[in-house]
């Protein structure tokens, strides 16, 4: 467990260097934010549709913008490369566990990210008027599901860069990514919206709990019980994906050593 | 007309004079202060058609600095540069079909490519038609061996092949000035040597070039002029030959003897000269100065004193002379040495 | 014409060898495909709701859309070196291009193929299909003229910005084209009608950096939707500004490029 700490604590320290990537990374994502609230505002601006008032909406986006903006900026590129380079063989042989190790540098690193998140939440709600929290418990909940986000997206992450080990194209494999994630997230627009069958698929695929499920459960769209089962969702696919990402890890590494990296 | 012309040309870097880290950067953006840096300080130089030109002097001296404005790759402070006659910003594309340059450092190859896609490419870029770029490439082919490195990658050439592929890049055009910046740095000797005997045939053909280098074993024996710059200016601009006469006037006299001779015996015989002993009793060196006496007389002087063993004379190269320049025992001007 | 002969001779060079990984392709294709099949599925999920935003129907949206598409297709097929500029001034590779024949901008775009502009200019090029299919115009031959004029000049302006936006490298210190990408990525809100922005995004999309005349005003002269119709028949004089700017920017820059290893 030490091992993990000093590693969160070295990516926390060196988080300032990587604020490039961060910066590009948000960018994507704040512009989005800002098309979509210009986009809503005109389209809400005399009614609700499909029940979504401009209030709810504005919340809705700056809950999507806080889950596109956690987890982007850390890691990927450089695992990426190391894996392409077969240098990933190197960091074999320190006494971590590979997955838990990234995991840690993912944790490191999120402070800067949570600070970003108010600076531009703060400053949205300060231009476009307040917010109202829901009550107690849906209010936990919402907690609970945006702490299971971190993983969630992390794993996500993780997970299709180990796609690395079969094809040398990361750029191919991370643009896919982000194209689903946004649309089957919820984050380009709320998985209401969708046909039903998309909606249904999205709704039970891992990506909802990046964004619509912490973002419903805060508008008070889904009644607790209902909070209760989406969340219990995410955590299942936190579950599922974090085994089977080990999984992963191993299938790529014994390609590894048989190709002779 | 000289080929090549330098007018005063000076060349001043600013560097932004920033504090560490992000503070500093952000500092930076309100209190700018710039670091001015002269790299060539105002240069004279010009080169006749056909001459072949060594350009040295120490490690930030503002050699590369000198070959990128007189091929026009940067645009000087102050003064200005002449190729044949043109301007190398204005007459950008005139004056780029009559010059080639190398960076010895840095590939102009097409990383993805084959040497022959790339050197294709670049034939088509300066309009050579195809069966003078066919006669190039086989001449090329005859010194640097470039056979079997043309269906290479570029990214998978060793060193000294990628320099063999960048020298035949450089000239596939047939210019009339060549500036070879450290053309031999990092290669091997069996390379190395290639690579002179080919500066000698594109010399040989009539071709301007010039040349910059930390080798110097790769000037003698190819240019006559010598430049020597320091600090951005020059300090010495003559016959390299003449310098060797005139700065490597000392010579090295080793002799092994068959019994110990007393070092005042030997001095007395040996007028002029300073004798030391050398590693063994037995051995000694002699150094003197060749315009006072001839390594023959030193030698017969010698022989009357006692049996010889063994006698060997080293004559200082260039490079010595050079490095002496350098660390400022020796001054050069064009009247001569002083020490 | 000689200079366009060499600019594909160029490219071509690097397009043979990057068939060699056709898998790459392949991925590369898939995903930008998916991108904008996600845009679509996004712009018919909003339209099925709402039948027009601030007077864009949906076929109108898919036209605006493809038109970014097929630009930056373009952008990524013929002129993907540019975004290496940082790099190429930072390692000192443009030294070579300075002292080759042909034009320095022309070197450092043709540097790289972007195989993923392929499948740009193709899904682009369906939806400007397919929109223009189901809009209300009347298409007269000078009307058609026109259309085409205009597609082209939104390719220059998109070219122009990126170019210009990349020329910003020559002041710049950093080896990657943080800026130009910024800058890009704020291009990405003219996707949408900029009758939907406050005044300020407005001025930036619409005269700083002129996004907006890729498509918005263009889109919107020709179909006749929104106010301000007229503004789209300055897109040829906006490329033309675009594009004498950017030169000129980048001209700037050649001659205070100072060369790498100083």
């Amino acid at each position: 467990m030490r091992a993990y700490r000093a590693l969160a604590r070295a990516t926390a320290r060196s988080a300032l260097t990587y604020r490039l990537n961060l910066l590009l990374g948000l960018g994507t994502v704040f512009v989005q934010l800002v098309a979509l609230l210009a986009v809503w505002r005109v389209i809400l601006a005399q009614s609700s549709v499909n029940g979504f008032t401009w209030p709810q909406m504005r919340v809705y986006l700056l809950v999507a913008f806080a889950a596109g903006t956690v987890v982007s900026a850390f890691g990927d590129f450089r695992m990426a490369f190391r894996i392409l380079d077969g240098d990933v063989a190197l960091d074999l042989v320190k006494p971590v566990d590979y997955q838990k190790a990234r995991f840690a540098e993912t944790i490191g690193g999120l402070w800067i990210e949570v600070l970003l998140i108010g600076v531009v939440v703060g400053v949205t709600l300060a231009v476009t008027g307040g917010v109202r929290t829901p009550a107690g418990p849906a209010l936990a909940l919402f907690v609970v599901s945006m702490l299971l986000l971190v993983p969630l997206k992390f794993l996500i992450v993780y997970g299709s860069t180990l796609l690395c080990f079969w094809t040398q194209n990361f750029i191919g494999v991370q643009w896919a990514r982000l194209a689903v994630m946004n649309l089957l997230s919820g984050a380009l627009i709320p998985l209401a919206y969708l046909p039903g069958w998309l909606a249904t698929v999205a709704q039970w695929s891992p990506f909802a709990g990046l964004t619509s499920t912490p973002a419903l459960i805060f508008l008070g769209r889904v009644d607790v019980r209902h909070g209760l089962t989406l969340v219990a969702v995410q955590l299942g696919w936190v579950l599922l994906l974090w085994f089977g990402a080990r999984l992963m890890w191993r299938a790529g590494l014994r390609r590894l050593t048989v190709n002779g990296g | 007309m000289p080929i090549v012309e330098a007018r005063a040309l000076t060349k001043v870097f600013r560097r932004p004079d920033k504090g560490p880290g992000l503070a500093g950067s952000v500092k930076h953006l309100f209190a700018r202060r710039f670091q001015d840096k002269v790299a060539v300080d105002h240069i004279d130089l010009s080169i006749e058609a056909g001459e072949a030109v060594a350009y040295v002097g120490p490690n930030g001296a503002g050699k590369s600095t000198t070959v990128k404005l007189l091929s026009g790759i940067l645009v000087p402070t102050e003064g200005e540069v002449r190729i044949d006659g043109l301007h190398p910003q204005r007459d950008r594309m005139t004056v780029a079909h009559r010059i080639g340059v190398l960076f010895g450092q840095r590939t102009q190859l097409w990383w993805d490519l084959p040497v022959r896609e790339s050197l294709a490419v670049l034939r088509d870029l300066y309009g050579v038609d195809h069966a003078t770029y066919r006669k190039r490439l086989a001449r090329f082919d005859e010194v640097l061996e470039l056979g079997e490195i043309l269906p290479v990658i570029g990214r998978k050439l060793s060193l000294g092949q990628r320099m063999r592929a960048d020298l035949a890049a450089a000239l596939i055009h047939g210019p009339r000035v060549v500036y070879l910046d450290e053309p031999t740095i990092g290669l091997d000797l069996a390379v190395k040597d290639r690579v002179r005997e080919f500066f000698r045939s594109i010399r040989d053909e009539g071709t301007t070039v010039m040349l910059t280098s930390h080798d110097l074993a790769d000037i003698e024996g190819f240019c006559r002029r010598l430049v020597i710059i320091d600090e951005g200016r020059i300090i010495f601009d003559g016959d390299l030959e003449a310098v060797k006469d005139r700065f490597a006037r000392e010579r090295i006299l080793h002799v092994e003897t068959a019994r110990p001779v007393p070092l005042e015996t030997l001095r007395a015989s040996l007028p002029g000269a300073q004798v030391t002993v050398e590693e063994s009793e037995v051995r000694y060196a002699v150094r003197f100065d060749r315009f006072i006496m001839t390594a023959g007389q030193a030698v017969t002087a010698l022989a009357g004193l006692t049996d010889l063993v063994d006698f060997r004379v080293d004559e200082p190269s260039i490079e010595d002379v050079i490095r002496r320049v350098y660390s400022g025992e020796l001054v050069l001007d064009e009247t001569g040495p002083r020490r | 014409m000689r200079t366009a002969r060499l600019y594909l001779r160029l490219l071509g060079a690097h397009f043979r060898a990057l068939l060699e990984y056709e898998a790459d392709f392949l991925i590369l294709a898939l995903a930008t495909v998916l991108m904008q099949v996600v845009n679509l599925v996004f712009l018919a999920a909003l339209f099925a709701r709402v039948p027009v935003l601030n007077g864009w129907t949906f076929w109108s949206m898919v036209l605006m859309f493809g038109t970014v598409t097929l630009a930056e297709g373009v952008g990524s097929l013929f002129f993907e070196g540019m975004w290496n500029l940082a790099w190429q001034i930072n390692r000192g590779e443009l030294d070579y291009f300075l002292v080759r024949p042909y034009p320095v901008a022309l070197q450092s775009s043709s540097a790289a193929v972007g195989i993923n502009g392929l499948s740009n200019i193709v899904v682009g090029g369906l939806m400007i299909g397919t929109g223009l299919a189901h809009v209300d115009v009347v298409w007269t031959p000078w009307r058609v003229a026109l259309g085409v004029l205009l597609l082209i000049s939104s390719v220059v302006i998109k070219l122009s910005i990126s170019l210009a936006t990349n020329a910003a490298s020559f002041w710049l210190s950093s080896p990657t084209p943080l800026f130009a990408f910024a800058m890009h990525q704020v291009g990405d809100l003219a996707r949408f009608p900029l009758s939907i922005y406050p005044m300020a995004l407005k001025a930036v999309l619409g005269v700083a950096l002129p996004f907006a005349f890729i498509s918005f005003f263009p889109v919107a002269y020709l179909l006749d939707t929104g106010q301000s119709r007229w503004v789209g028949l300055l897109t040829p004089l906006v490329a033309a500004y675009c594009a004498g700017t950017a030169a000129f920017i980048f001209k700037r820059g050649l001659r205070r490029y100072e060369s790498a290893g100083n």
